[in-house]
Order: C-alpha cells, then structure tokens, then sequence
C-alpha cells in the first residue's frame, strides 16, 4: 500500500499539470446549457480508486467552470452502497446528485427509476467509443441512464522462476495455458491459484467459450450455464479446479498473492494493481514500512524492482493465438440521480468527468477509462498492455433488472464452489439455471 | 437482563433491615466463597478449570491483539505466530494518527452519550410506571415491548430513514441516537422494571415520614438503590450503540459524520482488505473504550444483576 | 386492576397489595417519553413493515411507483416455498441446540464461578467480559481467521502440533454440518457472559441457610442442586433461555459473515441471512418478519403464559 501511495504522488504531479493547461479549453463553456443557478452539488465515489489527483481535478474545473457553485466529493464504501443507494437516492434532500455505482449494480437501479435520462449526452461524451458492456448495463426502454466511469484491468501474474524451472512458455491460447497451469502444479505449489467461489476469473473460460450466466428471450430472463458452449467453458473450469490449483474451495478471489509470494502459486489472475502486493521472499529488504528516509525509499524502490524482473504479466489468451480471452469486467459507471434538484449542474460535472483530460487521468491512474479511445494513456509497460487488451474484449454480467439479487443470493459462488468440490457440471449447472431463472424473472 | 422476572417485592417490615438490602450480595457471596464445596483439593482443581476457561474464552481476543503487531507477512503465513516478538507499533501508530479515527470516535461517543441518557431516563420512568403502578394496559404494554424485540429488524432501515429523512435528522448525531434509542428502550424497561420492584416502596414513605419531599425522597433513597440495576442496563445499552453497523451505514453516509464500526469497515476497503495487522489495530483500539467502561462498572454490576435478578 | 383509589397507606406494610393505588395518569405520565419514542421510531417503522407485506413493494416503489395491494401473496409466496421451510427447520433447530448449548455452559460456568477463589472467579470475569465487550466486527474476523483453511491456527494446531494430517488445508465451513459446528462455537461464545452473569448474580441469592439446612438433611449435592438450587432460580433461568431463543432464532451476524468467508449461501441460509438477502424486495422481507414473530411466539409462547399467570409480568 505503501508503494501505491508513493505511484500516487507521481501521478498527481504529472496531473497537476494538466489541470493547469485545461483552463482555457474552449468546449468546456458552461453557457452552452444555460446557466444553471448556482448550488452545491454532491458526488459519491467509491473506495478509494478514483484518487486525491483525480478529486481535486473534478473539484476545480466544476467550480471554474461552474462560478458560484460548489462540488462535494463524499467517499463510499462498496460493501454498504447498495443499502445507501436504497434509501438516500430516493431523497430530495439527502440524494446525491450524480454517483458511481458498479456495473452490476447499474441494471438494478437504472430500472428502479433512480437516475436521470441522459441519453442527450451519450454521443457528446464518447458514444459508440464507450465501453459498450458497460453502457448495456445502464439502458432500461433504449434510454441511457448511466455511463461508464472505468473498467478495473485485469491480468495473469506468473511467477517467471517457475515458469523457466518447469520449462513452460507464456501460452498463446487459453487450452495451453490450461496446459501451462497443470504442468507448474505440484502438491505444494497450484499451478494456477483459482479458489473455489471465485466467479470472477471462471467467467472468463465460460465467456471465451461463448456461454453466459443468463439469456433474455422477450420478456424472460433464462439461465444459459446448460447450453453446450457454457457447458464446454465450465467443463474446462472443473478440469482447472481439479488438476491445475490447491487453492481452497471455500475461498473466493480476494488476496490472491498472498499464496503467490508464499511460493504456492505459479501464477494467479488480479486486478493490475495487484502488482503492489507482490512481496517475494527473495526480493524481501525487511525495509520497516515506517522508514521514510531516503536510504529506505531506494531500498524500497530496489525490492519493487527486483519483484517486478521476477514476475511476469499477460493477458489471458483467447481460443486461437493472437485473441484474447473473453473476461468479466469490474468497474463502474456513473448516474444523475433522478432526484437530484440540480440536473444541469450534474450534468456538467458528468461532462467534465468525460473531458479528454480526465479520461487520461484515470488511465494514468491505471484504470481503463470509460472512453476507449484514452486508454493508450495507461501507458505502454507490460502491465498496461495486458490491462488494455484484456479490457478490450471484457464482458459484463446480464443486464437484468434484478441482477443484484443474484449477487445477493451469492448464487454463482455457489455453483462454482459446486464445481470446485467435484460436483456433476451438467447438473450443477442445471440446478443453478432454475436459480437464476428464479430469481430473474 | 434477568430482571425482568421480578414480582412486586413483598414489602419488608421496618426500615432498618430493608437498608441493609445492598448488602446482601456481598454478604452472600463472601458466604459462597467460603462454604459448599468440601477439600481445599476440590477447590484448587476447580479453580485451576476456571482459568483454563477462562484462557480458552479469551483467546480470540488475544489473538485480535497479536495481530495486530504483526507485519502482513507473519500474518499470512503457513506457521502462526503466537506472540509478537519483535512486533511493529506501525499499525497502532497508523490508527492513532489517522484524524478520521478521532473523528469517528467523537461521534460514535457523542452517539453513545445521548443514547445512554435517553434510554436509561426514558426506560427508568417507564419502568416505575409499570412496576409501582396498576393501570389499564398495563400487561399490554409489557407484552408489546417482549414482542417487539422479537421482530427481525434487518428491513426495518428503508422506513427508519425516511422518517429520520422528513425531519432533516439525516446525517445527524442525534437522529442516529433516536432509532438507537428506541431500538434499545424496549429491553432496557425489562430489565429496570425489575429493579425497580426490587426496591421497596415502603423505603420512600418513611423517608417522607421523616419529613423529605417525594421528590426528595426518591433521590435520597431510591435512586442509589437503582444505581447498579442502571449500570447494568447501560452496558447492554453502550454495546449495542458502540458496535452497531447496519442503521449507521443507512444514516450517517457523510464521511465526516462517521461512527466506529464505518470507520473500520472503511479501513479495511481503503486497504483493499490486505493490511489485516491495520484492520486489527484498529478493532482493538475500538475495543478499548468499550472494555474500560466494563471493567470501570464491572463490580456495580454483577451486585447490580444480583439486586434485579431474583424475585424478592 | 383497580387503579382508581387515591389513598396510599402511609403507615407501613401493605405486604399484599404492593403497588400503590394512583389516579392512572401518572403512570401513563411517565410511560409517555418511552412510549412516544418506540412508537415513532421503532413502531412506526414496523407497522410499516407489516403493511408492506400486503403490497407489492420493491426497488420501483422505493423510487415512487405506486405500490400495489397484493393481499396475501408474498405470504403464499413464501410458505409454498420448500426452501422456505428447509430454512425455517433449520433455524428452529439451530435456535433450539444453541438456546441449550449457551444454557447448559452459562449454569455450568455460573455454578463454577460460586465455587472457586477470588483469583480464579474474577480472571475467569474478565475474560468473559471481554469477548462480551469486543465489537462484533473484529471478534468476528478472528473467528474467520482461526478456522480459516489454509492459514487458520485451529487446522495448523491440528495437523502441526497434535498430527492430523488431514487436517492441513481442512475447510470447516464447506460442509452445512460442519458449518453450523462452527457458527454454534461463536454464538455460544459471545452468548455464553449474559448467561453466566446473570446466573451467577442469581446463585449468590440462593440463601446459604436453606443449603446447609439440606446438607444436614443428608442431602447430596448433586440433590442440593437439583432440588433446591435450580426451583429457587427457576424465574431467572426462564427469563434467560426466553431471550437467548428470541436472540438464537434471530441470529445473523455471525452467520453472514461466516457465509462471506466461503461458505455455500444456499446450504447455509437461516431466517436472518434469509430476509437480508431480500435486499430489494421489501415486501417480502416484511412478510418473513411477520412469518419469524409467528414462529418466536409459538416457540415462546408457552413460557410467556407461565409468565403471565404467575404474574411475573
């Protein structure tokens, strides 16, 4: 954490810059919608992923180019959102007025009635450039109700000592690296850490093989895990589960590293930040995390370097060499609140966070930013390649109206923790298909 | 707590041997320690499986604080480390300085402050009422407040927020304290109406004999009889106001008006749950508050319990 | 209940009637603060709950669709549910065994506490006071690391120390059995201080001169304990188990976190995880609120009567 904090300070220096040249930006007049009456307006961000560089940049171009009215950045947890969104969007008062919310989510909430129509600014911030998952996920009647704000990147880390030891190549299609992940495993180090609820990562064999959670066929959402194409992907995954990991089956996708740096995995998929979490042994200064003078900060600088020459990064494959696997994306998207008093002033502030600048703040911030054509920003290192081209080809989740209840009901961890112990796929798959279509409809 | 058994006291005779009623539970005890069980061999066993429980109930709570002077490193590794030698004050020294820590912690006192004195005075006239009076409705009303606390209250949020919402209480210390208040009132009345009916009326009348106003009666007398029975309650009552999550995330979503536990569970999700040894730091200095105003009122409670707990 | 005669007897004893006669409104005088504060903001609120289990009420009411009337169907909804009901089984029967667990330790710890030294009695105190008083939020995270299965101390104690191989790696929470092992393990240990406290307070009352009266008689202890001991707490011990049985069936927490920790949802729901995963469907929620009052009633109810006979309300 240490270390993404030091990253952080980089990038708000290169960003402060760019704050600085984007006062006189010609399209950014606010008087092209009228001026709104000056008021104070309410933005939630979650976690911590959109950083201080990031707000403060939102913050000073909202109030320059909005004279007299102020923006509040007010940070959520994404563990308690829904129940916030659940009660406070549905206040005058209280409602944020524009608020970031997870692309699983998004379905949910766009067809409750909880954001504002802005389908008026979908071609204006990017339209068919826009992650198109993303946007799916924000549509309710053909009209968008909320954007795509970022798409958190994902890649395979592999240990490279492993990889030379056991004579294994970075594979080119997802069957080899199958192949790859059974090769490294052994009794005490999983060839590929793949815990048994995590869902995440197990989407991607079901959605390169071309399956999918669930199906809307008119009005009626079906479960699609017993098609012939979603049953390939996971037969794939119960060979994964039982042949190529150790990881345990009750476990889910957080901390993946952890077994990584213990030497028990050989490689593990993550979000790219996940690179400031790689701590192995060898590489390991014993630089105490309270140190800041200037001997610890080269030492510290040492360790990442020495982490990063032994670990190598890439993209999963696809089905031929040369494609790409098709993956779940995380992320989020942005939403007006529908009850919001100041609809031109969030508006604006949606347009902002849209510009060319802030769209490659986040890129330098190592998110894929929701405009596809700013993601060259993340850089050309091999963890932004990786990133980009996973996030290219990613996938969403069903854009069904009760989707969140799916994930409520924790419904694919389960059937993937069915999977992971051994459980018959075609009938798992069945039984979860009457669940979703269940819980769906 | 168990105090909701208690009958009206059958009234003593004569003042003197009522006053004496406090100390009874000392006298009691003094007489369970010394008697009932027969060899001293007996006794030391007994004792010796005493501390093994009680070892073995504390463990968790050992261990909460072990980690946290671990480094990320010991705590994830394939052998435990029992005790933390060589350990980092880094992740206390992290909580200490973090300034939306004593931001939380103000408010999560502030809460607490209100809530305490809002359910102890509320649920101690109530109580009065039901235990020193006959009134129609009577029954109804104890039964009402059994029952309410039987009803789940995990969807009761959407309503309780729109109701804070329409009086502007949003956000607000002391709309957080009024459904905490409420949520904690129903239990609180059982347990004083049992310590009020374990003090004797008759108390009261003499002292008005002996010239004292009722007003002046009730606080010379019966109020410090009552002191251990509302100590008791409070700590159910700092408990539950300390440590609640679901209506505090609903209500208080302003950063700055944060209590405790949304202050660790933002803790753990700004350190992407990796840095456990933070997150444990800061359990434990949560803890602390809670487990001084324990130990502080341990004493008054136990002879506190003692004085509701039994029909007299 | 004649409230109606002003008169109080000054003079001394009124050993059979003791609660003095008033004009009625000053007892509604001084339940007014709590009552107005229940009501409004905990009566209201599940009044509420209960007439949205007759509508139809979700996310789309929430952001102002009219809600519709549905009579009894979220509740037919539900019963004819089989899930429902597996849920329902289990978390009566859960209830019942940790209601008895927490019951059966708490006496025995209670009784061992009157037993022994002050040393032993106040360390045994304190620690139960402090898993009491530590915060649900962390106490329950250790508990998830202590079982955890590749890095948990339990398995490493187990297969390191006293050699069970096959404990290494073990999962304690993937198995419903197993699972609820585990869950029993918590609950009684945060339960397990209310029940020791209030029992201990309640044995220290049982008067010293009736037990050495048994003794004399040639009464065992075992015989003291059963005959004498245990009668003369008999309100207390029913007044505890009736809490611990509202509190178990409604248990959570505990629960749910445990669930997070990588347990099956599905095999593990019980009556509480099972309403908060109607997260949006309100109604719903509410109609299985009801459903639980129902079910604490009858499980309750028995004791409640006895309680009102004997007017110990």
């Amino acid at each position: 954490m240490k270390m993404l904090r030091f990253a952080a300070v980089g990038v708000a220096a290169a960003l402060t810059l760019t704050a600085c040249s984007s006062g006189d930006d010609p399209s950014s007049d606010p008087s092209e919608a009228g001026t709104p009456e000056p008021a104070t307006i309410k933005l939630w961000l979650n976690g911590t992923d959109t950083g201080d560089a990031l707000r403060e940049y939102l913050v000073t171009t909202f109030e320059a180019e909005n004279p007299g009215s102020k923006l509040v950045i007010e940070e959520q947890d994404w563990s308690g959102l829904v129940p916030r969104l659940q009660t406070a969007l549905a206040s005058e008062d209280q409602t944020p007025d524009v608020v970031e919310i997870g692309n699983t989510q998004s379905a949910t909430f766009t067809y409750a009635g909880a954001f504002s129509d802005i389908s008026d600014l979908y071609e204006e911030v990017g339209g068919a450039k826009l992650l198109q998952g993303f946007v799916d996920a924000g549509i309710a009647d053909g009209k968008n109700y909320a954007l795509p704000y970022y798409s958190g990147a994902r890649a395979v880390f592999y240990n490279k000592d492993m990889f030379a030891a056991a004579g294994v190549e970075v594979p080119t299609t997802i069957a080899e690296f199958g192949e790859a992940a059974k090769k490294l495993q052994s009794d005490s180090v999983s060839g590929f850490w793949f815990p048994g609820q995590d869902w995440y990562n197990g989407a991607t064999w079901l959605y390169t093989a071309g399956g999918d959670f669930a199906v809307q066929e008119g009005d009626e959402w079906k479960g699609a895990l017993s098609e012939p194409k979603s049953i390939e992907g996971l037969e794939q995954v119960a060979d994964l589960f039982a042949n190529a990991t150790n990881a345990p089956a009750d476990s889910d996708s957080n901390e993946p590293w952890v077994p990584f740096n213990a030497g028990q995995a050989a490689m593990f998929s993550a979000p790219t930040w996940a690179r400031w979490s790689i701590d192995l042994p060898q590489c390991n200064k014993g630089v105490d995390p309270d140190d800041t003078s200037d001997e610890a900060k080269a030492l510290r600088g040492e360790q990442q370097a020495c982490n990063e020459e032994h670990t190598g990064v890439f993209a999963m494959p696809g089905n031929a060499a040369g494609d790409y696997a098709t993956a779940f994306a995380g992320g989020s998207n942005i939403a007006v609140a529908a009850k919001s008093k100041n609809q031109d002033l969030a508006k604006s502030l949606v347009r902002i966070i849209y510009s060319p600048e802030f769209q490659q703040m986040l890129g330098e911030n190592g998110l894929i930013p929701g405009n596809t054509e700013y993601a060259s920003s993340m850089g050309d290192d091999v963890y932004a390649q990786a990133a980009i081209s996973a996030a290219l080809n990613a996938k969403l989740t069903p854009a069904a109206e009760k989707w969140a209840d799916v994930e409520g009901d924790r419904i694919l961890e389960d059937f993937f923790q069915q999977i992971a112990t051994g459980a018959d796929v075609a009938e798992a798959a069945a039984a979860a298909d009457q669940l979703l279509a269940d819980t769906l409809n | 707590m168990s105090a909701l058994a208690t009958p009206p006291a059958p009234a003593p005779h004569g003042v003197p041997e009522v006053a004496s009623a406090p100390a009874r539970p000392a006298r009691r005890r003094a007489s369970a320690e010394s008697g009932r069980t027969a060899s001293p061999l007996a006794r030391r066993l007994l004792g010796l499986v005493a501390v093994l429980v009680a070892l073995a109930w504390v463990f968790p709570i050992y261990w909460m604080i072990n980690s946290a002077f671990l480094p990320l490193n010991k705590l994830q590794a394939p052998d435990p480390t029992f005790l933390p030698f060589g350990g980092t004050l880094s992740n206390f020294r992290g909580v200490v300085q973090d300034p939306t820590f004593w931001a939380a912690m103000r408010v999560s006192l502030a809460v607490v402050v209100i809530v305490l004195l809002a359910a102890l005075m509320f649920a101690f006239l109530a109580a009065l009422a039901v235990s020193r009076f006959r009134f129609r409705g009577r029954k109804s009303f104890i039964l009402t407040i059994l029952v309410v606390q039987m009803i789940p209250a995990e969807g009761l949020f959407i309503s309780q927020y729109q109701m804070l919402d329409g009086w502007d209480l949003v956000n607000k210390v002391s709309g957080l304290a009024l459904v905490y208040t409420a949520a904690i009132l129903p239990f609180t009345i059982w347990m004083l109406r049992g310590f009020v009916a374990g003090v004797p009326i008759e108390l009261e009348e003499a002292a008005m004999v002996d010239g004292l106003s009722r007003v002046g009666a009730f606080f010379r007398i019966t109020f410090p009889l009552l002191a251990p029975g509302l100590v008791a309650s409070g700590v159910y009552g700092f408990l539950q106001a300390w440590n609640e999550y679901t209506l505090a995330l609903v209500v208080m979503t302003d950063p700055a008006q944060r209590t405790l536990p949304l202050w660790l569970q933002g803790l753990v999700e700004a350190n992407r749950a990796t840095d456990w040894g933070v997150v444990m730091a800061g359990a434990s200095v949560i803890a602390i508050p809670v487990i001084v105003f324990f130990l502080f009122v341990q004493g008054k409670m136990t002879s506190g319990l003692v004085a509701g707990a039994v029909k007299g | 209940m004649a409230a109606t005669a002003p008169a109080v007897d000054v003079t001394g004893a009124a050993p059979v009637t003791p609660r003095r006669r008033r004009p009625p409104f000053g007892a509604y005088g001084l339940l007014v603060p709590a009552a107005v504060v229940i009501g409004v903001a905990l009566g209201y609120p599940l009044v509420r709950q209960f007439v949205i289990s007759f509508q139809e009420y979700g996310l789309r009411q929430q952001f102002g669709q009219p809600a519709e009337w549905v009579g009894l169907a979220n509740y037919t909804d539900l019963l004819t549910d089989p899930y429902v009901w597996t849920v329902i089984g289990r978390s009566i029967l859960f209830c019942l065994l940790n209601a008895a667990v927490t019951m059966v330790v708490g006496v025995a710890l209670a009784v061992l506490m009157s037993r022994v030294g002050k040393v032993a009695r106040t360390t045994l105190q304190v620690s139960l006071l402090l898993a009491w008083g530590t915060p649900v939020l962390a106490s329950m995270t250790v508990w998830q690391w202590l079982f955890d299965t590749q890095y948990g101390v339990i398995n490493w104690v187990l297969s390191e120390v006293l050699g069970i191989d096959s404990m290494a790696g073990h999962s304690w929470i993937i198995e419903p059995l197993s699972f609820y092992f585990v869950a029993t393990v918590i609950v009684v240990w945060m339960s397990v201080p209310f029940v020791v406290f209030s029992v201990y307070a309640g044995l220290l009352q049982v008067p010293e001169e009736t037990m050495e009266a048994a003794q004399l008689d040639g009464a065992s202890g075992w015989q003291r304990f059963w005959g004498i001991t245990i009668p003369m707490m008999r309100p207390v011990l029913s007044i505890v188990m009736l809490l611990q049985v509202i509190w178990d069936l409604k248990v959570f927490t505990q629960i749910y976190v445990l669930q997070r920790a990588g347990a099956p949802t599905r095999d593990t729901n019980l009556l509480g995880t099972l309403i908060y995963s109607y997260a949006g469907e309100f109604s719903k929620a509410g109609a299985l609120a009801t459903i639980m009052l129902v079910i604490t009633l009858a499980l309750t109810g028995f004791y409640i009567r006895q309680m009102l006979k004997e007017d110990e309300l």
